[in-house]
């Protein structure tokens, strides 16, 4: 039960204007961030989660302004980002550090309950069994899910993804995804996803937020998501019109104006 | 055609002196041969400078070949003594077979305590850490080879904590730049003065004692075992540390657990390595009063007992090569999971003299 607030939110990385007054809110929601590479939607994400500090406008959570990296905040990235040399438990345990004093964490003497729950996130992944493995044994879908573990031990209000299938084969990306959804459910945590799979953020996301240069496009619900927004996100008419202007090419033979989209959205 | 310009001056043609050629192509290859006639003189001049210096070292260390032939008979002599001749003479055959007297050696180490003893009464190890009750009858009195290992493990216990702190904070990602540096300053002079002189240094803090040499590879391995510590650290992900850093854990948490968690396996590795360096370390600082078998070589040497000797250096073999081959298995066993092929304990064995040869010809791998 939480609410996100993000207005006018800016960043420019010195003459690169990677966010442009990005306005939502998102409430109880599991949320989608659509996009091209380079939209923006990495940079968003990362200023919601503190690690990158927007050049103006405010970031809210539940009333509470974000502006570093916080325990209620859970990131998922496309990398995972886990420390491979290790356990999936230990790596799940650290999503618990922010409430634990340095030497407790060092020498591992975290109380039964965060120790419990570190298993149940691996539980609630479908890791359990594997939860004494290192990381780098595992596989990425298993590697990301474990990420996703971590997230949850965090406890968190607000879980951030960050293209958390982009590196996954098809079937691996719809399990990680299905575990995401799970996790969100079943924690009632408001969820923020960044996806370049349209039929994947079809298929999970409730809300969809659609950025391009740095800018809201469009924002809308799930029964509001058509293809054609979809195929104006990802500039199709744009370059059926320059291949148009150039005359003949294989361009315009390529892009036809989405009929897979449309096929998926219609599921 | 275009002319030939090396039909009237082949040589200048050929060191790319010449006029250059009409065509791009020639102009290219007389270009080309510039640079080749640069690069040889170049390499040229290198080779002599070389030489000079080389011959003028060879005037400052007074070598002569003569001398060596002069000296020759008495280093032969003194080989005898290295190794003491004696006969085998095998049973029912009545055959000797030469053969070199390890009995002297033997009797050697044990006369002088090279290993350990035991004596009757008192406490353990003779270090009255445990009340003798426990140990009415038996005190172990380690010799000069534990010594040496002593020296070495205790230094490099002592050192470890400090080179950690040193090899963490020099880290660019932990302390920002200009600040890291101070500790990277530290450690390269401490590099810069190498352990033996360090011990000279130290001697009137501790004396010339066992103390003192530990003192000196603390030191040391400050210097040695940081840098190594920090390269380690130059090459770690970014992502891990941000993962971390995510969870809203505080700075020294995203460094251990980010940070060093990453490099936790190849830090054991270079400390096993460390210890492997310092036991040779002690070696040489026993040479200058700092005790162990160093000090029983050098005051052989000093007596001219030449068989002695040789009995100090077959157990600093043994010590170096010991400890060398227990820091191989911990590292090779330390090494990422790709490389699993467990040896076991008999293959290891096996190994030994291989290993050995392979550590005194200094190999490293």
């Amino acid at each position: 039960m939480s609410t996100l607030t993000v207005d006018d939110l800016t960043k420019e990385y010195g003459d690169v204007t990677a966010l442009d007054g990005v306005t939502f809110e998102i409430e109880d929601e599991f949320a989608v961030l659509l996009g091209e590479s380079g939209a923006g939607k990495s940079t968003l994400l990362r200023c919601v989660n503190g690690l990158t500090e927007p050049t103006s406008g405010s970031i809210v959570l539940d009333g509470e302004v974000v502006t570093e990296s916080r325990s209620d905040v859970g990131m998922i990235f496309q990398q995972h980002n886990l420390v491979e040399g290790v356990s999936a438990y230990m790596n799940a345990l650290t999503g618990s550090l922010s409430h634990v004093s340095m030497l407790r964490s060092l020498m591992q003497w975290q109380s039964r309950e965060d120790k419990l729950q570190a298993l149940e996130a691996l539980e609630t992944v479908g890791l359990l069994e594997e939860a004494h493995q290192r990381v780098s044994q595992m596989s990425g879908g298993q590697q990301q899910r474990v990420g996703i573990a971590r997230g949850l031990v965090q406890d968190p209000r607000l879980l951030l993804a960050d293209e958390p299938v982009a590196s996954l084969d098809p079937s691996s990306a719809e399990t990680v995804m299905g575990y995401l959804k799970k996790a969100a459910t079943e924690h009632d945590v408001t969820a923020l996803v960044s996806l370049h799979q349209v039929n994947i953020a079809a298929h999970f996301g409730e809300r969809f937020i659609g950025l391009r240069d740095g800018q809201t496009v469009f924002d809308v619900r799930r029964a509001e998501l058509t293809p054609e927004l979809i195929d104006d996100l990802y500039g199709n008419v744009d370059t059926v019109g320059l291949a148009d202007t150039h005359g003949d090419g294989p361009a315009s033979e390529e892009i036809e104006p989405g009929p897979e989209t449309e096929q998926v959205l219609a599921q | 055609m275009s002319t030939k310009p090396h039909d009237d001056a082949p040589v200048r043609t050929y060191l790319g002196l010449a006029e250059v050629g009409e065509t791009p192509a020639e102009q290219k290859l007389t270009a080309l041969k510039y640079r080749k006639t640069k690069r040889r003189l170049l390499t040229f001049l290198g080779i002599v400078a070389t030489a000079v210096l080389f011959g003028l070292s060879l005037e400052l260390i007074g070598f002569s070949i003569g001398e060596l032939l002069t000296q020759l008979p008495q280093f032969i002599e003194a080989l005898a003594e290295y190794f003491p001749p004696t006969t085998i003479s095998i049973p029912f055959v009545g055959v000797g077979i030469p053969f070199v007297d390890l009995g002297q050696y033997w009797a050697f180490m044990l006369e002088e305590n090279l290993i350990l003893t035991y004596e009757m009464g008192g406490s353990l190890l003779g270090l009255g850490v445990f009340p003798p009750m426990f140990y009415e009858g038996i005190t172990i009195v380690p010799g000069a080879m534990f010594e040496t290992l002593a020296v070495a493990l205790a230094g490099s216990m002592l050192g470890m904590p400090l080179a950690l702190f040193f090899g963490v904070m020099s880290s660019e990602r932990v302390i920002p730049y200009p600040f890291n540096f101070l500790f990277r300053l530290t450690m390269s002079l401490i590099r810069a003065i190498p352990g033996l002189v360090w011990f000279l240094i130290l001697i009137p803090l501790a004396g010339v004692t066992t103390f003192t040499a530990a003192l000196a590879i603390m030191v040391d391995t400050i210097g040695y075992l940081g840098r190594l510590f920090t390269d380690e650290l130059e090459e770690i992900a970014d992502g891990p540390i941000e993962g971390i850093r995510s969870t809203g854990a505080n700075k020294s948490q995203v460094v251990s657990f980010g940070m060093l968690s990453q490099v936790f396996r190849q830090f054991i590795a270079w400390i096993a390595f460390d210890i492997e360096h310092n036991v040779r370390a002690a070696i040489g600082l026993g040479l200058i009063g700092g005790g162990g078998l160093g000090l029983e070589l050098y005051i052989q040497r000093q007596t001219f007992h030449y068989t002695e000797m040789m009995a100090c250096i077959i157990l600093i073999f043994l010590l170096a090569g010991t400890v060398e081959l227990l820091s191989q298995r911990v590292r090779s066993a330390l090494r990422e999971e790709d490389s699993v092929e467990k040896t076991g304990v008999l293959e290891a064995f096996a190994n030994v003299p291989k290993k050995l040869l392979a550590s005194t010809v200094g190999r490293r791998s």
